[in-house]
């Protein structure tokens, strides 16, 4: 599809004169939703009581360190998408006759997110992460167009197989749970852990096999990734944002509730599963960058590689807990910020061609410099939270003495560093294709991103205080020492 | 009860053997029903939670979702044929394969952990042939035929351990099962007006 009136890439903080009345009163509201969302969970993450793990709503809503810390997260990536979806409005008239049904739509996902983050209850989660997938199908529809509908029908048939084997394998524990002493099941993850027999169990250990194969169907994990690459690259880039960096991380959390609900007892299964489910993923990535062809579809087959190592760093357990969040945390601003700046890339150049971008730092240099610095990140480079998380993955993976599969990560690592190089690079610092161009941009749509460079340098220099009490917290409830 | 199961195992397995999209619905409508004559067996007297079971199996998995397509296909004229499974004797014969293959599983696990053999070969077929369709299939409705299959198969599992102890858990289940069937519904209808063609239907701005 063909985009917006074309506009360069230098910020310019005076805004049309003209704002359109009913788009910018939706994503107003969408902004508005966005900040009292962001103050409810800082409020929640560094004022009700840090240390502790609250129940409330007859113990439907769990409040610990693992929820602080996401909710935070994806409330501040909200935020920034929703400036983001404003500064693009209010710029560009021809958005505001459909812009009402998405932010409708964008509401009901985060909703929906929000809630399945602080549920204490696994099928209450699996019913909100259900619901956030049916209200994400409209918005990777709305550009309208036949590959747009037939990526949104690939992300439903994917995602509710997924869901649907997640929801077999809650069943089977269930079962487990029932044939147990205490002859009735449960859902809720704090009144899990007497129920579960530490005996040799076959319907439990059928059960997290299919859901841990079930929510990494949401991650993206090999076998059922395909739908990711195409839902990222057909979707406009504010629902690739909000699907990368908000569902990515909903379907994490549902993943460590499993783990602390139901792993302790098949420590050794859960975690070959996710060495097998993350060094496939590692290498099926890797095999695909080598082919991209379209830089949007490269971003995402780098960000199943993300998925992979948060998989084997999982697996680990423990002495990877604060490694794994800060790699994910960090993941989810890099996503963040590389999938709205291939939205304006792409506006830029009308193509997603890898081969027919070049010389984005001269041509687009806000755009271009984004676009580097989230490609160092991806990367892995210092100084970058990325970074550090991927060191503590490997360091664990060490200490740990896995050392075939350090050995694995490690090369599928590089294939994956030098082929993404290799296509982005030339993009970043090749000769300019088409005359500079620099027309006016709305600060809003590159404020979101530039904060989300200084979270991701904090996150590799230095986190103050509170932030690091809210990762140790929520790594400390991962088993880490 | 048994007797239920092999029901059930039969509609199942019927359609897949008949290259129809009218057969294919009729075999879900039938599981549905199936599906709620099992919960009205297995949740002994009426309560809350067995009344939403009931109206899941028949209302929604019975009559509404087969009914959502059936109306969409009718009003497209859509030709009677539609294949299931490729139409060879391979897939028949990897159809006989699965279902002795679940007899043996469900045997072989019920000697180790208590559980009613017929019910488990049942869920385990009629999952692996759902997986079955949707492995083998490209198009939009066999797929969704495929998924609805398999949504009945883990609802089936469901009903003999009883095991959801939230009236709204068992509501939130159904009315995402609804939703689902809606979105179905939406999405064939846009497949069958748009057909293999790209036809842009809205401006080509974006965020």
């Amino acid at each position: 599809m063909t985009e917006a009136p074309q506009r360069g890439d230098i910020a310019v903080l005076d805004a049309p004169t003209s704002a359109p009345p009913y788009g910018s009163k939706a994503t107003t509201a969408l902004v508005v939703v966005a900040l009292a969302a962001v103050g409810a969970s800082g409020w929640v993450a560094t004022m009700m009581s840090p240390e502790t793990t609250r129940l409330a709503f007859d113990g439907f809503v769990r409040i610990d360190g693992v929820s602080r810390l996401f909710l935070l997260l994806i409330n501040l990536v909200f935020l920034g998408i929703a400036t983001y979806v404003w500064g693009r409005v209010y710029s560009t008239p021809a958005l505001q006759d459909t812009i009402g049904h998405y932010v409708g739509f964008a509401l009901v996902f985060m909703t929906a997110s929000n809630l399945a983050i602080v549920s204490n209850h696994m099928l209450v989660f699996w019913l909100l992460l259900e619901a956030s997938t049916l209200a994400a199908v409209p918005l990777i529809q709305y550009r309208g167009h036949h590959t747009s509908r037939a990526a949104s029908w690939k992300y439903l048939l994917f995602s509710s197989v997924g869901l649907t084997l997640a929801l077999l394998g809650l069943s089977c524990i269930g079962r487990s749970m029932e044939l147990g002493s205490a002859q009735h099941a449960t859902f809720f993850i704090d009144a899990t852990g007497p129920l579960i027999r530490t005996s040799d169990d076959h319907w439990r250990r059928l059960g997290l096999v299919l859901v841990l194969l079930g929510f990494g169907t949401k991650l993206g994990l090999a076998p059922m990734y395909s739908w990711l690459p195409d839902a990222y690259d057909a979707a406009p880039p504010a629902t690739t944002a909000l699907l990368a960096a908000v569902q990515f991380n909903v379907a994490l959390v549902a993943v460590l509730r499993v783990m602390q609900a139901y792993g302790m007892a098949d420590a050794a299964l859960v975690s070959g599963e996710l060495v097998s489910l993350g060094l496939a993923t590692m290498a099926v990535s890797a095999l695909n960058v080598l082919a991209a062809r379209n830089y949007k579809k490269l971003i995402a087959y780098a960000a199943l590689n993300h998925a992979g190592v948060i998989a084997v760093g999982l697996a680990v357990g423990k002495d990877a807990a604060y490694g794994v969040l800060l790699y994910a945390v960090s993941n989810a601003f890099i996503k963040a910020i590389l999938f709205l700046t291939a939205g304006k890339i792409r506006v830029h150049y009308q193509t997603e061609q890898i081969s027919e971008v070049s010389g984005l730092i001269k041509d687009l240099p806000y755009s271009g410099s984004l676009f580097m610095i989230g490609t160092f990140a991806l990367l892995g480079l210092p100084p970058f939270g990325s970074f550090l998380g991927e060191l503590m993955i490997m360091s664990a993976l060490v200490a740990s003495s896995y050392l075939l599969v350090f050995g694995s990560f490690c090369v599928v690592l590089t294939v994956t560093f030098v082929a993404t190089g290799r296509a982005i690079f030339p993009m970043i610092w090749g000769e300019p294709k088409k005359q500079a161009h620099w027309g006016r941009q709305p600060v809003a749509t590159i404020l979101p991103k530039l904060l989300f460079f200084v979270a991701l340098v904090a996150m590799g220099l230095y986190l103050p205080d509170g932030i690091n009490g809210l990762f140790r917290r929520a790594a400390a409830e991962l088993g880490a020492p | 009860m048994n007797f239920l199961l092999l029901g059930y195992l039969i509609v199942v397995v019927v359609p897949l053997l008949a290259a129809s999209w009218r057969v294919s619905l009729l075999g879900l409508a039938l599981q549905g029903l199936l599906l709620g004559w099992i919960a009205l067996r297995s949740h002994h007297g009426l309560s809350p939670l067995s009344g939403i079971v009931l109206a899941d199996c028949v209302i929604l998995r019975g009559l509404v979702a087969p009914k959502i397509l059936h109306r969409i296909l009718t009003t497209h004229n859509t030709p009677r044929r539609n294949d299931v499974i490729p139409a060879n004797l391979f897939s028949w014969v990897l159809v006989a394969g699965i279902v002795l293959a679940s007899f043996r599983f469900a045997t072989e696990l019920s000697e180790v952990q208590p559980s009613n053999p017929l019910h488990l070969a049942t869920v385990t077929a009629a999952l692996l042939l759902a997986l079955l369709v949707l492995s083998s299939q490209t198009s939009m409705f066999s797929q969704m035929v495929g998924l609805l299959r398999l949504e009945n198969a883990v609802a089936l599992f469901e009903l003999l351990p009883a095991s959801h102890e939230s009236v709204l858990v068992q509501l939130g289940l159904s009315l995402v099962f609804l939703l689902t069937a809606l979105l179905f519904g939406r999405f064939l209808r846009a497949e069958l007006r748009s057909g293999s063609t790209s036809t842009p239907r809205r401006s080509h701005v974006t965020l």
